[in-house]
Order: C-alpha cells, then structure tokens, then sequence
C-alpha cells in the first residue's frame, strides 16, 4: 500500500497512483489545472516556429520559383506554392516570426503606456486624473483601424511603424482597467500605512501597487496580443502593414485574394494561423481571467 | 436630466474637436507633399506654383489651421484632390447609403443569429446544440474578417457559385449583399451570443420563470415571451457599443468586395493622398461613434437615475 501526503486521495482513488509522481510535476499539473492545454501548446509551436523559422522551414520564404507558381499541395510543398512559386509552408512558418514579434512588442509598449497613466492617474487623483481620463477617452473615440491606417500611410509601411502604431493606439484598455484597480488598492491598509510612514509617491507606486497589478495586466496582455495579431495582419492585408516581400500573414492573404478562383490552398493556410493564434491567446487570456478573478468567470 | 444631457453633448463636441487638431496635424506635418502625386511628370514649377496656392499649401501651417477651422464651422471641410475635386462632404455623403445598407444588414444578421442561437443554448446547457455553439463564438470572435470574407466567397462564389464575389455589378441586390454582410457581421455573433446566454441563464434561474414553468406553459413561451425580454436590456446596450467595431470592420469588408462605402473611400483616398478627404472621413466616423456614445449614456441616465447624480 503506497502512502502518500495525500493518503486519503489514493484509497478514494487506488489508480490515481500520487505519489509516485514526481513533486515539480504534481506543481506544473495543479498549476495548469482547468488550462485550455492545446492553445498553451500552440503558442509554444508557434514561438517555436518563430524562433526556429530558418531551421525548420523547407525553403526560402521570399525566393521565387517559376517552376512551382500555383503548385497544389504535395509532397514538395505540404501547403502548396504561391503565384510566385514560394513554398506556403515556409511563408507561414516565417510569417509566425513577424507577428509574434510585431504582437508582442507593441503590446508591451501599450501596457507600459497604460500601465504608467494609470498608476499616475490613480495615486495622484485630482485634476491630474481627470485631465489623463479625457485624454484616454479621446483615444477610445477614435475610429481606431481608420486612425492606424492614415498613420501608418504616412509614416511608411515598415515593421517599426506597425509597432509603433498599434503600440500607441491601444494603451486605453490597460489605463481604464489597471486604474480600477489602482483607485481600489488605493484604498486598502497596506497602502494606508505607507502613506502614514512616509512613502513618496512613487515608492507607493512602484513598490507597493505596481505588484498588486501584474494578474489583471498579465491578463489584459494576452487577450490584446491577440487583438494585435489580427490588427497587424489587417493592415498587412490592406496594403499598409508590413512591406512585401516579408512574409506576413496578412500579405499573404492579400496575394492569395487574386488567386481565389484557381488556388484554394493560397488563402486557407495563412488564415488558419491566424486564426488558431488569436484563438490561443484568446482561450489563455480567459483561463487566466478566471483563475486569477474566479467571480468574473463567463457563464 | 437635461444639465447631464448638455454636459454630455458639450464633451461630445470638444473630443471631436480634438481629433480634427489631431488628423489635421498629424496629415500636414507627417505626410509629403501631396501634389507631387497630383501633377502628371512633365508638369512646369508654374503649374506646380498654382496648385500649391489653389489649395493653400503655400501658407503657414497655422494659419492653413485657421482656414480649416472657419470653414469647419461652416461644415465645409474642403474640397477632395482626387474624386473630380469636389467638395468632401459630398463625396462622403455619397458613399454613406452604400455602407448603412452593409452594416445595417450585418447588424441584423448578427442579432438574429446571435441572440437566437445565445437564447437557445441557455435553455439547454451544456447540449451539443450549446457546445456547438461556443465552438461558433470562440471562432467568430478569432477570425479576422477577411478571412471570414475569402473563405465565404470560396465557398459561395467559387464552390457553388451561388453568390456573385467582389466587384460584381449584376444580378440582384441582395444577392450581393448577402456575402458582404455576412463577413462583416460574423464577428458580432460570438459578442451578442455570450451576453444573451449569460443574462438568460440567470433569468432563467429566476423566481418568476420557475413559476411560470410551474403554471405549465410550454417551454417556447417561457423562453421568448417571458425569459426573453428580461434578458433583452444588455443585449441591446451591446448592439450600440458594436458601432465602432462595426466601423473598422466595414474598412476591410468593402476593400475584400470592392463594395462602394466610406470605409473603401477611406482607403482609396489614402493610396491617392487625398487628405481632405482622409480627413472628412475619420471625421464623420468619429463624429457617428460619439453620437452614438452620447446617446448611449443619455439612455442610461434616463433609465437609471443614479447615473446622472454620479458626477
């Protein structure tokens, strides 16, 4: 008879054999608990693909072969090839590379944005906080895809200004929602006695409500990567996101467009990606909600 | 009531006040000369000369700034540089029925569906019909719309060759709309049916349903008659916060099918750099979304007392 911490578990359960598992499983297990597993492991195969991308895609994204324009799906190129002939198999595995990196680092610059003009907001209150809110509330007014494209046509299509784009255009979410909470711990004794003993500002701040943010902002992070994955290829696909010939999945689709009536496989494969990463982030962000805010759960 | 309407209104006017200082700038100072693209090649300095003062170009930022603003006042935001140069409120104008129609029908396409398919998976939860179901908000909420649009024209147009695709100008139009529409109103199904399935599973748990169970009226009536116009309040305030989302997704929805609405003019006038253009039409956007806001929030406070004495 094994006996366990848990005894108890295994008599109630004798094929639930605990104890023999290993602890840092059981911890990674208990941890994950109720985790949307599948869209966890998507997004490591897709961080794989993107930091891999020269390693495990078969060819050259950007190189063309006039001897495969339009190829179906074979055993040469597992999703087929392009009208110029580059394997879509490779593109895609590039084009994780852009957007996971165009997502992830405009996303961290809007939650720093946010982040910064809700601590300041919350812990200065006052006028400072009304004149941050009306700004906030401005941003929220614009027709936000209109405004990213206007800038972006001016600025130039690059990388850098996709980034920069939706960086600045979508910190608002973070400031409302991080705010509440500031104004919420604001209130609380702990924050209450370092008033008392002296805090400055900025210590109380940094040191004492910035921690007691970091669930909601993980959170609000990975529901707006995804967001960020579609507004990046949406600009793409419109002509005005990341310049051709790089492989993004958005220009993709929007090569694929003109070849919908003789090449059924252009469009499908790049979308799919799409899809399934924003669906990830998506089902991760609402599993994290719900563990760290169980009465917020969606019914 | 009507001091909170005026402040609203009043806030209303300053943020739209600001986002024309902020296009404005943002148009003159970052963008290149767009007369460049206005003028064939072999154009002479003097016609270069002209156009600029045509447009007046050649003045100050600031006091072009003035200009803009007078003529604002008077609801003239100056003529366009492409579409036969006229003025940009008419080309706006004229592009505006092309896409109610679109996001009209969407819309209606989205509640119908939504609702009906939310209401119906409350009644039976944790059903195939209800699992089924998440599996079509979670998708509808992770597809970007264009793809929604290629996949429905490569089923509908190209597969079974129901419904004519992008830039058709034939055949009846409703026929043509129907793609379109559906694209653009697939991502507000999953918004409206999570909210109808969440306030009819608490309405459904209610007192006064277990009643009217009790009473013995068939299952169809409790739902729709009694269950269902309880649960109807926020779904109607989702329909008005859709409008902006509904705004950047006719962008992409009229440029996959050619279809002849303001968010194409948006993005033809952008490849064009026509800036008078851009201009009106971020413009009239922000100023339809904020109309809609302040509706919204006149709405509640007429509803809901404790919203106009808060602030």
């Amino acid at each position: 008879m094994l006996r366990g911490a848990d005894n108890e578990l295994i008599l109630r359960r004798p094929w639930r054999i605990t104890a023999v598992i290993p602890k840092p499983v059981r911890r990674v297990n208990s941890a994950l608990r109720g985790a949307p597993k599948l869209s966890l492991l998507f997004i490591v195969f897709a961080l794989l693909c993107a930091a891999f991308a020269p390693v495990i895609a078969p060819y050259d994204p950007i190189k063309t072969d006039f001897s495969a324009i339009l190829e179906t799906p074979s055993s040469a190129h597992w999703m087929g090839a392009d009208n110029q002939g580059r394997d879509i198999l490779s593109r895609t595995i590039y084009g994780a590379r852009i957007s996971v990196r165009i997502a992830v680092i405009a996303v961290f610059l809007a939650a720093s944005v946010g982040t910064l003009v809700a601590l300041v907001a919350g812990v200065f209150r006052g006028w400072v906080d009304t004149v941050l809110m009306r700004i906030t509330d401005g941003f929220m007014a614009l027709p936000y895809l209109m405004v990213a494209l206007m800038v972006v046509s001016l600025m130039g299509a690059s990388i850098t200004n996709v980034i920069l784009v939706i960086g600045l255009l979508r910190w608002m979410g973070f400031a409302r929602v991080i705010r509440g909470e500031v104004l919420r711990l604001m209130e609380s004794d702990f924050v209450r006695l370092a008033r008392v003993a002296g805090a400055s500002r900025s210590r109380i701040m940094f040191r004492h409500i910035f921690p007691n943010v970091i669930n909601t902002l993980l959170v609000l992070l990975t529901l707006e990567i995804g967001l960020a994955v579609i507004t990046e290829s949406s600009l793409s696909f419109l002509g005005l996101g990341v310049p051709r010939p790089e492989p993004s999945w958005g220009s993709m689709l929007r090569d694929a467009q003109q070849y919908i009536y003789i090449a059924w496989w252009s469009p499908v494969f790049a979308g799919l990606a799409i899809t399934m990463l924003v669906m990830s982030c998506n089902l991760v962000g609402d599993w994290l909600r719900d563990r760290t805010d169980p009465t917020r759960r969606q019914l | 009531m009507g001091r909170y309407i005026i402040t609203r209104i009043l806030q209303g006017v300053i943020t739209l006040w600001l986002i024309s200082v902020a296009v404005f700038f943002i148009l003159r100072l970052g963008g290149g000369n767009p007369i460049d693209y206005m003028l064939p090649e072999d154009a002479t300095p003097e016609d270069y000369q002209l156009m600029t003062e045509s447009y007046g170009f050649d003045k100050p930022i600031i006091e072009q700034y003035w200009i803009y603003n007078l003529n604002l006042m008077q609801g003239d935001l100056g003529n366009a540089m492409a579409f036969d140069r006229r003025p940009t409120v008419e080309v706006v104008w004229e592009r505006l029925p092309a896409s109610l129609h679109l996001g009209g029908t969407a819309l209606v396409i989205a509640i119908v569906l939504g609702v009906t398919v939310g209401a119906v998976s409350a009644s039976k939860p944790d059903s195939l019909f209800d699992r089924l179901g998440k599996i079509l908000a979670i998708s509808a909420q992770s597809m970007p719309i264009f793809w929604v649009g290629i996949l429905l024209i490569l089923l509908f147009s190209v597969y079974l060759g129901w419904l004519p695709s992008a830039g058709a100008v034939d055949g009846l139009a409703i026929k043509r709309l129907i793609l379109p529409a559906t694209s653009l109103g697939f991502f507000l199904i999953a918004s409206h049916m999570r909210i109808t399935r969440s306030t009819m599973l608490e309405v459904l748990e209610s007192d006064y349903i277990k009643m009217v169970r009790a009473k013995g009226l068939p299952p169809r009536m409790v739902l729709w008659k009694h269950a269902f116009k309880n649960a109807s309040i926020p779904v109607f305030t989702l329909f008005f916060v859709n409008f902006a989302g509904l705004i950047s997704g006719a962008v992409i929805t009229e440029t996959i099918f050619s279809w002849p609405g303001v968010g194409r003019l948006l993005v033809d006038s952008l490849i064009q750099r026509d800036y008078p253009t851009t201009q009106a039409v971020i413009f009239f956007s922000a100023a339809f979304v904020l109309c809609v806001n302040i509706f919204v929030d006149v709405m509640y406070a007429w509803l809901d007392p404790r919203i106009r004495v808060a602030r």
